[in-house]
């Protein structure tokens, strides 16, 4: 959980959980016949579970092999067709005066951004490397102009990381 | 490999922000795609 916590990080934020199945270990890709007993590794395995828990698909492609994703993008999208499920809405607890404030070729505003997309979310994104005027609004709202910056409310978040998980927190995808 | 066309065995794991995540919430709501890694930080 602390790695996946760590690669979630890493990547921005993350809008699907990252499951572990660690302790026991692998319990979970055994009962599924994914775990790969001899290497102590799980296979780098796929399994579509239908809304009705019926499996739909399963598959490996090796540890070493690398998936389809729009191959699993079109077979999602033809099991969802046969549903009739409810609509998926993504909901936040966000405040409405959220803004994030990036500035450019600044990987830290990159990392800041990817949660922005990663997590579907529809706040306002200032760059403080061309407006002058937004530049002087964080320094006057945070004390610094230094980006990346997530302002909420009166106050204002400078750490990347911290902004990440405080978006994810923020964020009912599930 | 389980078998197209089975039932899913039950499973309820912690995800990376420590939620409790099951496969029986999902049930009726979503479809559930298990993507198995066998580290952490590897591509697709």
């Amino acid at each position: 959980m602390y790695s996946n916590a760590a690669w979630a990080a890493a990547l921005g934020g993350i809008s699907i959980p990252l499951l572990s199945d660690f302790h026991p270990k692998g319990a979970v890709a055994q009962s599924l016949g994914v775990y790969l007993e001899k290497a102590g590794i799980t296979d780098r395995a796929t399994i579509l579970i239908d809304a009705g828990g019926t499996v739909r698909y399963a598959a490996s492609v090796t540890p070493a092999g690398k998936r389809d994703i729009d191959a699993l993008v079109a077979l999602c999208e033809q099991i969802d067709a046969d549903w009739d499920l409810p609509e998926f809405v993504v909901t936040t607890s966000l405040p409405a005066d959220v803004a994030l404030y990036v500035r450019d070729h600044c990987m830290f505003s990159r990392w800041a951004l990817y949660a922005r997309e990663n997590l579907h979310l529809d706040i306002p994104v200032y760059n403080v490397s061309v407006d002058e005027g937004r530049k002087a609004e964080l320094e006057s709202l945070g004390g610094k102009a230094q980006a990346p910056a997530l302002r909420v409310g009166d106050t204002v978040m400078y750490e990347s990381a911290e902004i990440s998980r405080f978006l994810v927190e923020h964020c009912g995808v599930l | 490999m389980i078998e197209v066309g089975a039932k899913a065995p039950g499973f309820s794991l912690k995800d990376h922000l420590g939620r409790t995540i099951s496969l029986d919430d999902q049930i009726g709501k979503r479809h559930t795609l298990l993507l198995f890694y066998p580290l952490a930080f590897t591509p697709t």
